[in-house]
């Protein structure tokens, strides 16, 4: 007896149908699995096999193979049981094998019957509604990722009682009996009010001013501070004035976060921007991804959301390096010997750093750092990694006496109002190219969008000439000024706007230039 | 010691070189040692015996095994460095006075002209912005007016000043705590180069010493003795600079003291100072004058350099009017940063109703406009020459 079942493999990023061939027949007795498996693969036949027999179903004394199709590709994962499970059963005579041709199987069986969760179920029912699949059944703690996703009913199960009743009912029976998650539906929580609110950062005008122009035009942005002006208070704030996620933005950030295994309980498919903070002990494989089995690591997990890197001169050199390659080509490659993969890690950076080892320079009275212990601290953060920041923003000392004073702040859902106002003059400027934001734009079509005056040109000529602005930082400063042109409503750069431009770049000459 | 002809001094001269370099001998009993023995070369070829009732066992045996540097005396004109042991009439008349004066005198460049006026400024190396602008703006002006500026060619203060008075076309000289063909700092090679054309560099230590921490200390009463007075500008309490104070008092020299705000712990040592009475400096211009009463009464005037008129820029033509006047006004000599400025602004009636990328506008043309000074995300104004204090 042959029969076969479909289920579904991640490699990378990449999502693919696999058919699972199941075949009994005489011979020596014995139970093979074959098609190039990893080793939690091949252990599936045990489970499945006492899974089975627990369920009162044993399998045949008779020859059993099981291949999963295509053999050329290194199979992992602990997935491919419940299609395994039901591959059997349908050449056991046990279902009907035709009323599954457009139905897939993904789940791990434990020995009891109890069915338990896996990773990457999403790409993996977005590929299989490619192939033509029209039912996935999944683990119910997967079932939710399934949400959003339309033409394919993805149908939770928790056991093999709840497995054997879906296979042999009849088609009706089943969609009455599971009528899977509502395809298209299920929209995420409001996004702003999620996070917390900019109306609690006192003061901090300038650096509250330097996040939105960064939330605006997706700009790298590194804040500078002593300890306790609020550098991690604004960065955390950040995602709340992002807009949120659109219907393609959240299926990408959602299938990462399925491969990743995160996709479930609360984090469901939201329309929220991922907000990523990364400890600084954090090692190069945990912030690019990889192991054995590679997995998506916390720059894809920020993918269309914010890396905050938090007191960013202790991380460790190699760490930081691995940025440089994510951050211009907004993809994390990863090679090994089976393979390479390619995650998705479009992310914008947010650091933030004291300005010296104890944190209060240029305050003399509180920082006895001598010059030197300065610049190697600030050095930490090499100048390729700081070549792709396109703003430094000073985070000022608070007083006591000022906390007392100053009035709240403005809200999170002000400025993001502007920030969508912002982003939505991009999206015109930007139709039918591929870029999305200002700060995503190479030097040369920086000139092509980012058309300046006489006066403006002339203006920067002179900056450049007082020694305010270095040549390579010139497209920067262009960029981040149509940025702040957006957020002004301003179809024209203006003066002002070069002005505040200049300003955040030149608080990065400050930092690594001596002066 | 008895006088010796110019050709005789010339003659010893390796031998003085040697003597200077013989490690395990004191200053002062080098210098005793030629009192007796009058000439160094006596010392050279002298027998253990003749030694004996001068010297310890070990000391005489670093003499003998000093001999081979006697012919590297030599080898020094070729890198542009002359020797000077005290008896030579080049050494500095000045340092001749100071009690335990260094046996000799290491010399790239020129040293400084007995005839000319001279000042040591001198100050904290991790220096405040009020400290950066008061050094350059004292060695600046200073050095315009042909002071010769003395100072350690340190970090902070001392560096800054020196490189202050040759911007401004005068001359300076760096006391170094290691050899004079060594560039320390090696962040100052760019002074090390310009100093050398309208100064020079000395150094108790022959060429090659590295800077050794223990080596910085003894100069300093060298930079204090070569100077007519000391002026301090920011000091911790117990800092090197009030080390140079001591050694300053110690051979007679004026103390001035910059004063600092009371709660800047850069002040301490300068405020320290002048409770103990120490001169007070407000201004260049009052500085100047006030030595010109009381050492510099009989020093020629100088002929000031054209062009170059005071240690700070002038500021460019077009003088800034309306909010950008108001705005300068609210800045300060020490860098105040954005969130500052706009807390200022809010407090004053004419500003008040700018946003912040009109004020960074504004700042940016005064920046232009060489009125404002931008210090990283901070902003000073820029001072002009003798605007404060008594002119």
């Amino acid at each position: 007896m042959f029969s076969s079942m479909y289920a579904g493999g991640i490699a990378g990023m990449e999502a693919y149908p696999v058919r699972v061939e199941v075949d009994i027949s005489r011979g020596l007795p014995g139970f093979e699995l074959v098609g190039s498996l990893d080793r939690e693969v091949k252990e599936g036949k045990e489970r499945v096999q006492i899974a089975l027999k627990n369920a009162g179903l044993s399998l045949p004394v008779a020859k059993i193979t099981v291949n999963l199709s295509p053999a050329d590709i290194r199979k992992e994962g602990t997935g491919y049981d419940l299609a395994i499970a039901a591959g059997l059963l349908a050449c056991m005579g046990r279902i009907d094998p035709q009323s599954l041709q457009d139905t897939a199987f993904l789940g791990e069986m434990a020995l009891d019957g109890e069915v338990s969760r896996v990773n990457g179920v999403l790409p993996i029912a977005l590929a299989l509604r490619k192939e033509g699949i029209r039912n996935l059944v999944v683990p119910a703690q997967n079932a939710a990722e399934g949400e959003g996703v339309s033409g394919i009913a993805v149908i939770g199960i928790k056991n093999m009682e709840e497995f054997l009743i879906y296979l042999q009912a009849g088609k009706e029976e089943r969609r009455t009996l599971f009528p899977g998650k509502k395809a298209g539906g299920g929209k995420g929580k409001e996004a702003s009010h999620a996070f917390p609110d900019f109306a609690d950062v006192y003061g901090q005008e300038s650096a509250r001013r330097a996040a939105e122009v960064a939330a605006a035009g997706f700009h790298h942005l590194l804040l500078t501070g002593p300890p306790g002006a609020g550098k991690t208070m604004i960065a955390g704030r950040m995602p709340g004035i992002l807009p949120p996620l659109t219907q393609q933005e959240r299926t990408e950030v959602a299938s990462i976060y399925s491969v990743a295994g995160k996709l479930g309980g609360k984090e469901t498919l939201s329309e929220r921007r991922p907000f990523v903070a990364p400890h600084h002990t954090v090692s190069p494989q945990g912030l690019a991804g990889g192991g054995r089995i590679p997995r998506p690591g916390m720059l894809s997990l920020a993918h269309r959301g914010i890396l905050f890197l938090d007191e960013m001169p202790e991380f460790a050199a190699e760490t930081l390096e691995v940025l440089r390659q994510p951050m211009e080509e907004k993809v994390v490659r990863i090679v090994r010997s089976r393979g390479s993969y390619c995650y998705p890690a479009d992310f914008m950076l947010v650091g933030a750093m004291n300005p010296c080892p104890c944190g209060y320079y240029p305050d003399r009275n509180r920082c006895s750092c001598s010059e030197t212990q300065v610049k190697r601290y600030l050095s930490r953060i090499s100048g390729p990694i700081l070549d792709r920041i396109d703003m430094v923003a000073q985070a000022a000392p608070i007083q006591l006496k000022d906390l007392h004073k100053r009035e709240r702040g403005e809200s999170s859902a002000d400025m993001a109002k502007r920030v969508s106002e912002a982003r939505r003059r991009q999206k015109i400027r930007f139709q039918g190219s591929p870029y999305h934001f200002n700060g995503e734009l190479s030097g040369r079509d920086t000139e092509r969008y980012c058309e300046l005056g006489r006066e403006e040109r002339r203006f920067l000529e002179q900056v450049f000439e007082a020694g305010e602005m270095s040549l390579r930082a010139y497209h920067k400063v262009i960029k981040l000024a149509r940025t702040i042109a957006d957020l002004d409503g301003e179809e024209r750069i203006g003066l002002r706007h070069l002005s505040e431009a200049v300003y955040y770049n030149s608080g990065r000459k400050q930092l690594w230039k001596g002066e | 010691m008895e006088l010796l002809t110019d050709e005789e001094i010339a003659g010893q001269q390796p031998y003085a070189y040697w003597l200077d370099g013989v490690k395990g001998l004191g200053n002062g009993k080098k210098q005793k040692l030629l009192s007796h023995f009058q000439r160094p070369e006596e010392i050279c070829l002298a027998e253990k015996e003749v030694l004996s009732p001068f010297l310890t066992g070990e000391q005489i045996q670093a003499l003998k095994e000093e001999k081979r540097r006697v012919e590297e005396y030599y080898e020094l004109s070729g890198k542009g460095i002359c020797f000077y042991p005290f008896y030579h009439p080049c050494y500095p008349q000045r340092l001749r006075e100071i009690p335990d004066k260094p046996f000799g005198l290491y010399v790239k460049g020129e040293l400084p002209k007995e005839e000319e006026r001279s000042l040591a400024i001198v100050g904290a190396r991790n220096c405040s912005e009020y400290g950066r602008y008061l050094a350059e703006a004292f060695g600046g002006e200073l050095g315009a007016k042909g002071v010769q500026i003395i100072s350690g060619f340190a970090k902070g203060v001392d560096g800054l000043a020196q490189a202050a008075a040759l911007e401004a076309g005068g001359s300076s000289f760096g006391v170094l705590g290691c050899g004079v063909d060594v560039c320390y700092p090696a962040s100052h090679a760019g002074l090390y180069e310009q100093i050398l054309e309208n100064g020079g560099l000395l150094s108790p230590y022959p060429p090659g010493t590295p800077p050794l921490s223990f080596h910085f200390p003894p100069r300093n009463r060298i930079i204090s003795g070569l100077a007519d007075a000391v002026l301090v500008i920011e000091a911790r309490e117990k800092s090197g600079t009030l080390i140079t104070v001591d050694m300053a008092l110690e051979q007679g020299r004026e103390v001035y003291v910059v004063p600092g705000r009371v709660t800047d712990r850069l002040s301490d040592g300068c405020n320290r100072l002048l409770q103990q009475g120490a001169g007070v400096a407000l201004s260049p211009a009052q500085l100047f004058a006030e030595l010109e009463e009381s050492l510099w009464r009989d020093k020629k005037s100088y002929p000031l350099k054209a062009g170059k008129a005071g240690g700070v820029e002038a500021p460019g033509q077009d003088a800034p009017k309306g909010k950008e006047e108001a705005l300068l006004a609210l800045l300060e000599i020490t860098p105040l940063s954005l969130d500052e400025i706009r807390l200022k602004m809010k407090e004053n009636k004419r500003l008040r109703d700018i946003s912040l990328p009109d004020t960074l506008e504004l700042l940016l043309k005064l920046v232009l406009k060489g009125c404002v000074r931008q210090v990283g995300s901070c902003y000073a104004r820029v001072g002009k020459a003798g605007e404060y204090g008594h002119r």
